[in-house]
């Protein structure tokens, strides 16, 4: 939930608009640990990143990965995998934080960062841009 | 409701919770500050005053501001406080949360010490007005002016067929000061116990909560005519006008339809306290349908409170000698019952990350009274971060 503060940020903010108008060429790649064996259907991804499953069918406890806010690729996911608009899903962590019951995922802040994580982490679940994904993990699903 | 100060804290659950807070500093030094905060103006028609606004533009009954700061302690376990200050009380904060949580297991967690009561379906987070569509909660059926306890709490999540289920427990007991006739008296909740259970599976989401209360209320003002019905040689009337250890429960039922643009929501509480001079039954409703334009949500609502009125004198013949206690005894029953509905339309830009602009016009209908009848219009600037 932290909010970006930096001198960027109405530049980031055109990048992303520019990035998003764009975004139906995009993939978004939902990633996983090479090591992670678990089955997991399209209706699970969503619940995981709402934090309402803790654990892969495997067993393992899970631990997600979010892009940092105002990426395009953040919009794509959000929008295509959780349904929900940038300020819906904000709303949603806000629920859950405030009341106690939950906090929202820890932010990287690019693909690279997440692939090393997830590449580093055998319960580890994220998503990158189709385009940045490599063999260091595995891809479930692309939206 | 929640518009009134939170007061005589339990001083040692909050110690106990401040104290295992700096423990945490010394030995891992990372405590996570987060808040939201709402500024709220509001004014009402000429000569009108409703939910603490008046014909003069007014900052002050529903602006606020939080900071939540938590830490976890490993094994399970974390810190959470959060300081609450309110335009309504001066801005001097205010203890609103201050727990120590365990995570039992990946479906069990265990809250104690002060805490939100989950009565109804925006409890959890009833100040975060970013969290929701309207500026607050409709006031008909969010009506209670206490919303915390200090206590136990547990929640339990799990799956049934497609549904996500969440059970909240809660045993404890508040010292929140209760209105009666307009004025605040010094009051307690005893044995306060209940569940809240929520089912939700995509875009619809359903809800239900039961509690229950033993309610003692210090009215000085009550004591001269509970002195004169025990003189008259009816008791039982001046039992009745004592409000201690009287058993008061509360139902409510509620539903979350969130399909693509179209949101609707429904609510409905009733409030039963028994063998007291209040109103005996408070039922509330309200129905709210809005609908997403991009960044803008239109809603609007409808809300009516109906209570049943059962006067503690009921059987008391009306003769002459009564008279002096009949009437201002029926009086306290007949000024706490409600008869009122009302329309609230507004609108949610979503204009920033983290802010929210707001507007909202509500009309306000007294059944019984037509001069409390209002026209209130609110605008806010609600954020989190």
């Amino acid at each position: 939930m932290n909010i970006m503060k930096n001198t960027k940020s109405k530049f980031l903010l055109c990048a992303s608009a520019l990035l998003f108008s764009f975004s139906s060429l995009a993939s978004v790649a939902v990633i996983v640990n090479t090591a992670n064996s678990a089955a997991i259907d399209e209706g699970d991804i969503s619940r995981i990143f709402l934090g309402k499953v803790k654990k892969f069918s495997t067993g393992d406890k899970i631990t997600i990965i979010n892009l940092k806010f105002k990426q395009a690729t953040r919009n794509e996911f959000e929008e295509k995998v959780l349904k929900k608009s940038a300020s819906q899903v904000k709303a949603y962590w806000s629920k859950l934080m405030f009341s106690g019951k939950g906090k929202p995922p820890k932010e990287l802040a690019s693909d690279k960062d997440i692939l090393a994580f997830v590449a580093a982490n055998p319960g580890a679940i994220g998503y990158v841009a189709e385009g940045s994904v490599d063999s260091s993990v595995k891809v479930i699903k692309t939206f | 409701m929640h518009k009134h100060k939170v007061n005589d804290m339990n001083k040692n659950l909050i110690a106990f919770a401040v104290a295992s807070s700096l423990i945490t500093t010394s030995v891992q030094a990372e405590i996570t500050f987060n808040g939201f905060a709402s500024i709220v103006g509001g004014v009402t028609g000429n000569d009108e005053s409703i939910y603490g606004y008046d014909d003069t533009f007014n900052f002050a009954p529903d602006s606020l501001l939080a900071i939540q700061a938590s830490s976890d302690l490993g094994e399970g376990l974390s810190v959470t406080t959060q300081i609450i200050a309110r335009g309504t009380d001066d801005w001097d904060p205010a203890f609103e949360w201050a727990y120590i949580a365990y995570e039992a297991s990946d479906n069990l967690r265990i809250l104690a010490g002060r805490q939100r009561i989950p009565f109804y379906m925006f409890s959890d987070f009833l100040d975060v007005s970013y969290a929701y569509p309207w500026i607050e909660p409709p006031v008909g059926v969010y009506s209670f002016n206490f919303s915390t306890f200090d206590g136990l709490g547990a929640m339990y999540n799990s799956s049934i067929g497609s549904f996500d289920s969440s059970i909240h427990v809660i045993y404890g007991g508040n010292t929140t000061p209760l209105p009666v006739g307009g004025v605040l008296q010094k009051s307690r909740l005893k044995n306060l116990t209940g569940i809240a259970w929520t089912l939700n599976r995509d875009w619809l989401t359903l809800r239900t909560a039961y509690f229950q209360a033993d309610l003692f209320i210090e009215v000085p003002d009550f004591e001269p005519l509970i002195a004169g019905w025990t003189q008259a040689g009816f008791p039982e009337v001046g039992a009745g006008l004592k409000i201690e250890d009287d058993p008061g429960d509360f139902v409510e039922l509620a539903f979350q339809i969130d399909y693509e643009n179209i949101l609707i929501i429904g609510e409905y509480s009733k409030v039963t306290v028994e063998n007291t001079p209040l109103s005996d039954d408070e039922n509330s409703y309200f129905i709210m349908a809005g609908y997403r334009f991009d960044n803008v949500l239109v809603h609007a609502t409808y809300g009516w409170d109906e209570d049943s009125r059962d006067r503690i004198t009921n059987g008391v013949p009306v003769i002459e000698p009564l008279l002096p206690l009949l009437i201002p005894t029926n009086a306290i029953t007949d000024n706490s019952f409600v008869d009122a509905s009302y329309v609230t339309v507004g609108l949610r830009w979503d204009f920033h990350d983290s802010a929210a602009l707001k507007f909202e016009y509500t009309s306000y209908s007294d059944d019984l009274n037509s001069n409390n009848d209002a026209g209130l219009f609110r605008t806010a600037l609600v954020t989190v971060f």
